[in-house]
């Protein structure tokens, strides 16, 4: 089995932040600010940066995938050693909670709660395009390899 | 049996031999339209059967095609032998010797990767055979063309592993059929091609013994489980289970009549259920675990299930019975008694996530009840119930008094007509709870009253300093949504003299990393001396009104408003000890008091005031500071400084601001510091 193994040197951990960070950084010129911080955002934009080491290797294993819909998901566990495959699904999770807050709290910061689908829509994109060469990411229902 | 035999060459001495058999059956199984061709000269042959029927399966136009075929004294000998089954040569090669009429048979099995099967037919029917180091792909290849469906999917599960095992059958005769089935697997594994179901390193002891006649088998089984790891999404199980379990088969259902599982942490655990094999589905399942040990089952099976996202955060302990019925591979009752149980979530701040996602540090929990006991009930078809008595609980610092929970479950939702939970001397009663559950998450909602809490008490249990007074809420509507709860009514406080009234409450995300709460509070006739008392600020008297329009708390901290307090227009006496004024004086950001004003601070212990105020508005972690001038006009003085003490009879001084940005966390420090030691700040 394909097996995975968790980031070794701190060039992970910075490519990580690049990451949560552009995505994160994007701004909606045409409705309202994605860039947009508050203490709530902020708390999330750390905690998703922290667990980006646990999920990159899941990214460039292919076990992780970046979905269409703005979330995460584990799109093929058996990239993943037997034994962390339960903790890959509750990372997965994590994260999916985690971006469903920050695209509440962001369309919320705006002072427009109702652009939550936007937002998430944006974001999906975003990620979609943030992800690095190698990555699985959704388009439509199908999954590809960037 | 119907036979013929044509010798085709010669009268005494044939060169080749035909045989035409129309039949032959056996116990469960049937050959017709065999034919059988010896060619003496080239000692080789090939056996066909037209239709070859075992229990109710049957296969078509099978050739057997001997390397080496030989016929002494009755005995049948087909050597290097390979079976075709329409025209498709099978993947092994067999040495068979069989004696024609009644009489024993031996066959044995070459299979791909080392692989061989060695049995002994004898005339009655028994069969004894040994599998020696089986592997899957040699057994798919085997079983191919007799058992396609199952052939598939060991392909398609990547099954892997060795087995020897040995089987015993004898047919029915004077009794019924029996067949013992013993082995071992070793290296055993299989996954799903999503990886949702998988197993590695898999060892296991096995004994099967079944009893029946055609196809109604009864039969008892034994799995010793030894080493190796399953995961089937999203739990994941470890070697160690032993299992006992006896059933029936009717040659398409597996009847599990009741299997027992010796399983770490459970006292006892039990299953029935039918698997039909035609379709690999589950019919039913039933499962019962008795005296579950939650602190031990909790983390590995129950949180990945009910909170995957608070995996980590979710304690549970105490003792648990679960019944649980599948139809069709879904849920559909679920029947859970608690004893002692207790529940906590830990506080998501900080969460720290290490290499193997384990949190670095513990945290303290936000929410904790225990110890729970009580019965829940759930069916996806209809109405359940949940009667639970809670011991107690926790929420932030406030421990909650004990409580009962009578509530009517639905498959996707509940309702709860009422509950007093007691919070210190009063009570939080929640009146028509309706809960909903969704994709997208938990909504609902209910009405909730605080029943009066006194502040001595609630100012205790949160470390604040001693408040007179009492706090108590009217929320009628309560509303929850996915990542916000709405509490809408008033939540009120008696204290100081006056009152003090939050409106407009939201709770945003709550329990997550996010969580942050909204609202507007209005404060009105707070006596100060009373509250300057409390905080050990030293001493003003007069009334104040307070307003923070846009509070907002993260962690219980502010982390944005807009806040104004102003003293009470009257003819009250109003007065300002020389502590007080130094410590206004610092938060107004220090250089407050004028110099002639520092010296005539230190000749009086009080002076008079006409008027105080003060505003800040907090932001992005600074508090702009604004005084009295900023009211009702807004201008300013000319020194850029603001008011926020304007002096009145005598001794009278003002107390001025001039830093109009003050880092928030700073502000809070001297603030604290203050309160803590009772010391004055230093005024410059």
């Amino acid at each position: 089995m394909k097996s995975a193994s968790m980031p070794s040197g701190s060039w992970a951990g910075r490519l990580a932040a690049l990451f949560v960070g552009l995505a994160l950084a994007f701004p909606v010129h045409a409705q309202g600010n994605l860039e947009i911080d508050t203490p709530a955002i902020s708390a999330l934009r750390k905690t998703m940066q922290q667990r980006h080491a646990q999920l990159a290797p899941l990214y460039a294993s292919g076990a992780v995938g970046i979905a269409a819909d703005g979330t995460v998901s584990l799109r093929d566990a058996a990239a993943v050693p037997l034994a962390q495959r339960a903790q890959a699904n509750a990372a997965v999770a994590a994260e999916n909670a985690d971006r469903a807050a920050l695209y509440r709290e962001i369309a919320r910061a705006n002072g427009h709660p109702e652009w939550e689908a936007e937002v998430r829509r944006t974001f999906a994109q975003r990620w979609l395009e943030r992800a690095q060469p190698g990555w699985w990411v959704q388009q439509g229902a199908a999954w590809s390899r960037k | 049996m119907l036979a013929t035999a044509v010798p085709l060459a010669g009268a005494t001495v044939f060169r080749v031999l035909a045989l035409q058999i129309a039949e032959i059956t056996r116990p469960g199984l049937a050959a017709e339209e065999l034919s059988v061709r010896f060619d003496a000269h080239a000692q080789s042959g090939e056996i066909a059967v037209g239709r070859l029927r075992v229990g109710a399966r049957e296969w078509r136009a099978l050739s057997l095609r001997c390397g080496r075929l030989h016929l002494d004294d009755g005995v049948l000998g087909c050597s290097a032998a390979r079976l075709e089954l329409r025209g498709r040569r099978l993947p092994f090669e067999a040495d068979i010797e069989a004696t024609l009429g009644p009489g024993p048979a031996r066959i044995v099995l070459r299979l791909a990767e080392g692989g061989r099967i060695e049995a002994a037919i004898q005339a009655d029917g028994s069969l004894r055979a040994r599998l020696h180091r089986i592997r899957p792909a040699a057994t798919a290849a085997l079983l191919e063309p007799w058992l396609a469906e199952l052939a598939a999917r060991l392909r398609e599960l990547e099954a892997v592993g060795v087995l020897d095992a040995e089987l015993d059958y004898r047919p029915a005769g004077v009794g019924d059929a029996s067949a013992t089935l013993r082995g071992r697997i070793a290296g055993g594994g299989f996954g799903s091609g999503d990886g949702l179901r998988a197993a590695e390193g898999v060892e296991a002891g096995f004994t099967l013994d079944a009893r029946g006649t055609g196809a109604a088998w009864s039969w008892a089984a034994q799995l010793d489980w030894d080493a190796g790891a399953a995961y089937v999404h999203p739990l994941l199980f470890e070697a160690g289970p032993r299992l006992r379990a006896h059933g029936r088969f009717d040659g398409r259902r597996i009847v599990l009549e009741r299997g027992e599982l010796a399983l770490d942490g459970v006292a006892a655990a039990s299953a029935r259920g039918v698997f039909d094999t035609f379709g690999g589905t589950l019919d039913t399942l039933a499962v019962e675990l008795t005296d579950v040990d939650l602190v031990r089952i909790g983390p590995r099976w129950l949180a990945p299930l009910l909170a995957p996202a608070s995996a980590q955060r979710l304690r549970l302990e105490g003792r648990a019975d679960l019944r649980a019925e599948l139809r069709r591979d879904r849920l559909e009752t679920v029947d859970v008694e608690l004893h002692g149980a207790g529940f906590g979530l830990a506080s998501p701040q900080g969460e720290g996530i290490a290499a193997g996602g384990v949190a670095e540090e513990a945290r303290a929990e936000v929410l904790a009840f225990g110890p729970v006991d009580g019965r829940v009930r759930w069916s996806s078809r209809g109405r359940g119930e949940a009667a639970l008595q809670v011991g107690g609980g926790r929420w932030e610092k406030l421990a909650l008094g004990a409580f009962a929970l009578d509530a009517v479950l639905g498959p996707a939702g509940l309702r709860l007509p009422g509950a007093r939970i007691p919070l210190l001397d009063g009570a939080l009663v929640l009146r028509d709870l309706a809960l909903g559950w969704s994709v997208a998450g938990w909504e609902g909602s209910a009405g909730a009253v605080l029943e009066p809490v006194s502040m001595p008490l609630l100012t205790e249990a949160l470390g604040l300093p001693r408040m007179a007074g009492v706090m108590s809420a009217a929320l009628p509507g309560l509303h929850l949504r996915p990542g916000e709860l709405v509490l809408d009514g008033t939540l009120a406080v008696s204290v100081f003299g006056g009152w003090v009234q939050a409106s407009g409450l939201r709770v945003h995300e709550p329990f997550g990393v996010a969580s942050h709460l909204t609202g507007e509070i209005e404060a009105r006739h707070i006596d100060l001396a009373q509250l300057t008392e409390a905080f050990s600020f030293g001493s003003i008297t007069g009334h104040i009104d307070a307003d923070v329009r846009g509070l907002e708390l993260s962690s219980w901290r502010p982390t944005a408003f807009d806040a104004r307090i102003a003293s009470i227009a009257g003819d009250e006496r109003r007065r300002i000890s020389q502590r007080a004024v130094q410590n206004l004086g610092a938060l107004g950001g220090g250089g407050a008091l004028a110099a002639v004003q520092r010296s005539v601070l230190r000749l009086f212990e009080t002076f008079g005031y006409r008027e105080l105020g003060l505003r800040c508005r907090l932001a992005k972690g600074v508090c702009e500071m604004d005084g009295l001038d900023a009211a009702p006009d807004g201008a300013a003085r000319a020194d850029g400084g603001f008011t926020i003490v304007r002096g009145g009879g005598v001794p009278a001084l003002d107390v001025i601001g001039y830093n109009r940005r003050v880092d928030w966390n700073e502000l809070v420090a001297r603030l604290q510091r203050v309160v803590a030691e009772g010391v004055s700040p230093t005024i410059d």
